[in-house]
C-alpha cells in the first residue's frame, strides 16, 4: 500500500503552493504486455509546477508508467487525465492539442540522425504549425541557448557528446514551449558532471518557464537534488508519493533497499520464471 | 513432429500477422494523401521529391548500366537463337517485347529493393530502435504520414520512370549491338522496334513497375518497424527486407504474367 495517499494531501513541494487542477491524474491504472502485468493499480497526482520524480529498480514499471502518460501505449484497465482530459478518449486533432502543451525528453535523445541539430528542434514548429522560417531560426536559437548550445545548431546528433544530445533533446521538447515536461533517465550514460548540470537545467526549466516536470530515474542522487516529491514504484505498484525528506526518511525497508542500492534476497520459483518468459514470448 | 508442426503454424500465422500489418500500412499511407490535410498534417511535398531523388536520379547510373546491359545480352542471345533457324532479322521482335514486358521492370524491381528497400528498412529500423519513431508521436506527427507516405509516393513515381528509361537504355544498346551484327542501321533497328510495340505492351511493364514499387516499400517498412534486438536487429531486418522484396517480386511477376498474358 502506498505510504500516502495523494489526493487527499495538498502539495506544497513546489513554488506555487496554491491548490490547482492536478495537471496529471492517475486512477485505478493497470498495464499489461502480452500476458504479463507489468502496473497494479497505480493512482497518482501531478501538480502545476511540480518536479515529480518516478523513482524504481529496474522492472518496476517507470518507463511503462512514462510511455503510458504520453500516449505511447494504452492501459489495460483506469484512467489517465492530461489537463483534465483522459487521454485515452480524445480525438485525433484534440490528441494534437494536447501534444503541443507537453515535451518529452527521450533518454538516448532520440533527435533524427539524417536532421541537424536545428533541424531537430524545429522539426515540431515545422511539422505543426505555419511559421515562417525566419521566426523558427529565432526560435530555434532561443533554445538552443536556454539549453547552453549555442553555435552547435548546425552540427549533426552523431558529431554531439552525450550530454549535448540530451540537451539538445530538451530543446526539442521545450520549442513548443510546453506546460508539462517529461524526463525519461536524464542522468543515463552521462558522468556526474554532466548528470548534475542537466538536473540544474531541469530546475531552471520549472522556475524560469513555470513548467510541470515529471522524471523517470533510478538515480538517487538525481532525484533528491531536483525532486518536490517522488513515487517509488517497486514491482508495478507505487509504494510512496511523498517529499524527497519524507522519502529519505521512510521507515519502509524496500524503499532504503532501493535507496542504499542494495539487493533484496528473492526466491526465485524455476517454474515460474519459466511461465513469465514464456508470457513474454 | 508435433514440434515441427508447431513451428510451421507460429510461422504462417506470423506471415499472415505481417500481411495483415502490411496491408493495413498501405491503407493507411493512402489514406494520408487524401485526410492529412483535415488532421492538420498534410504530406509534405518536398519529402516526396526527396524520396524521388534518392529513389530514382539517384539510381540513374546503375540502372543505366545494367539496362545496357540486359540489352546487349538480349541482343547476343536472340541473334544466336534466331540464327539456328536463319530468322536473325527477326531479332529485333524478342528483344522489343522482352525489354518492354518483362527485363525492364524486374531488372529495375530488383535494383531498387536491393538500393532503396533495403535503405528503407535500415533506415526505420534505426529509428525504432534508437526511439525516433517514439519521439515523432509524442510531438504529435504521425510516423506513417512522415516517413512512408513519401517513400510509397517517391516509389510510385520513380519506379515505373526508371523502368521507361530502362527501356530505352536496353533497346538502344541492343539497336547497336544488332545493327553492328546484322549491317542494318540503328534507326531502321528502331524504326522496325517501333512497328512492333504497342501500349499494351508498355502498359504490361509499367503495371508491374507499380506493383514492384508498393510491394518494396511496404516490405521495407514492414520489416523496419517490426525490427528487435539492436544493430544486430537492424542488419536482419535490412537483409529480410532485401529477400522478402526480390522474392515477392519473382512471384508476383509470374502472376502477373500468368494473369495477363495468357
Amino acid at each position: 500500500m502506498p505510504e500516502t495517499v495523494l489526493p487527499s494531501v495538498a502539495f506544497d513541494g513546489a513554488k506555487n503552493a496554491t491548490p490547482q487542477a492536478p495537471v496529471i491524474e492517475i486512477a485505478h491504472l493497470d498495464a499489461h504486455y502480452g500476458s504479463r502485468q507489468i502496473l497494479f493499480d497505480v493512482n497518482l497526482e501531478v501538480h502545476p509546477g511540480e518536479i515529480m520524480v518516478v523513482m524504481g529498480g529496474s522492472g518496476s514499471g517507470k518507463s511503462t508508467l512514462l510511455r503510458l502518460l504520453v500516449g505511447l501505449e494504452r492501459p489495460s484497465a483506469g484512467i489517465i487525465r492530461l489537463f483534465g482530459k483522459d487521454i485515452n478518449r480524445l480525438g485525433p486533432n484534440e490528441m494534437l492539442d494536447l501534444r503541443r502543451r507537453i515535451g518529452v525528453s527521450f533518454q538516448g535523445g532520440a533527435l533524427l540522425s539524417s536532421l541537424t541539430v536545428a533541424e531537430n528542434i524545429k522539426l515540431p514548429l515545422r511539422e505543426l504549425t505555419r511559421l515562417d522560417e525566419k521566426t523558427m531560426d529565432i526560435m530555434a536559437r532561443l533554445k538552443l541557448e536556454v539549453t547552453n548550445l549555442s553555435g552547435f545548431g548546425d552540427l549533426m546528433p552523431s558529431e554531439l557528446s552525450g550530454g549535448m544530445l540530451k540537451r539538445a533533446a530538451v530543446a526539442r521538447a521545450i520549442i513548443m514551449d510546453p506546460s508539462l515536461l517529461f524526463f525519461d533517465e536524464p542522468s543515463a550514460g552521462l558522468d556526474p558532471v554532466v548528470a548534475s548540470a542537466l538536473d540544474d537545467l531541469i530546475l531552471r526549466l520549472r522556475d524560469a518557464m513555470e513548467m510541470t516536470i515529471v522524471v523517470v530515474t533510478h538515480d538517487i542522487e538525481s532525484a533528491f537534488k531536483i525532486a518536490d516529491r517522488i513515487t517509488v514504484l517497486d514491482k508495478g505498484r507505487i509504494l510512496a508519493v511523498d517529499s524527497a525528506q519524507a522519502i529519505r526518511n521512510s521507515s519502509n525497508e524496500r524503499i532504503q533497499n532501493l535507496l542504499h542500492r542494495r539487493a533484496e534476497q528473492e526466491d526465485v520459483d524455476p517454474a515460474e520464471y519459466l511461465r513469465r518468459i514464456a508470457g513474454d514470448a | 513432429m508435433l514440434h515441427t508442426l508447431e513451428i510451421i503454424g507460429r510461422r504462417a500465422v506470423r506471415g499472415l500477422d505481417e500481411i495483415g500489418y502490411a496491408t493495413g500500412l498501405l491503407a493507411e499511407s493512402l489514406l494520408w494523401i487524401v485526410i492529412g490535410r483535415g488532421r492538420r498534417q498534410p504530406v509534405r511535398l518536398s519529402s516526396v521529391f526527396v524520396q524521388m531523388m534518392e529513389i530514382g536520379v539517384e539510381a540513374l547510373p546503375i540502372a543505366t548500366l545494367l539496362s545496357a546491359t540486359i540489352g546487349v545480352m538480349l541482343a547476343i542471345q536472340g541473334l544466336y537463337s534466331l540464327g539456328l533457324f536463319g530468322a536473325e532479322s527477326y531479332a529485333y521482335i524478342g528483344i522489343a517485347l522482352s525489354v518492354t514486358r518483362e527485363f525492364s521492370p524486374l531488372i529495375i524491381g530488383i535494383l531498387i529493393a536491393g538500393r532503396s528497400g533495403s535503405a528503407l528498412a535500415a533506415r526505420l529500423s534505426t529509428m525504432t530502435i534508437n526511439q525516433e519513431i517514439d519521439a515523432l508521436r509524442v510531438i504529435g506527427i504521425n510516423p506513417v504520414r512522415f516517413l512512408v507516405t513519401p517513400a510509397l509516393l517517391g516509389m510510385l513515381v520513380m519506379v515505373p520512370c526508371l523502368t521507361m528509361w530502362s527501356n530505352l537504355v536496353g533497346i538502344a544498346s541492343a539497336g547497336i549491338y544488332v545493327s553492328g551484327a546484322l549491317e542494318v542501321s540503328f534507326q531502321a533497328f528502331v524504326m522496325q522496334v517501333i512497328d512492333v510495340l504497342r501500349v499494351d505492351d508498355l502498359m504490361h511493364g509499367l503495371g508491374k513497375s507499380v506493383l514492384f514499387a508498393t510491394l518494396i516499400a511496404i516490405i521495407g517498412v514492414v520489416n523496419g518497424s517490426l525490427v528487435t534486438g539492436g544493430a544486430e536487429g537492424v542488419g536482419r531486418a535490412t537483409t529480410r527486407s532485401v529477400v522478402h522484396s526480390i522474392s515477392a517480386i519473382v512471384i508476383t511477376d509470374m502472376v502477373f504474367a500468368f494473369l495477363v498474358t495468357r
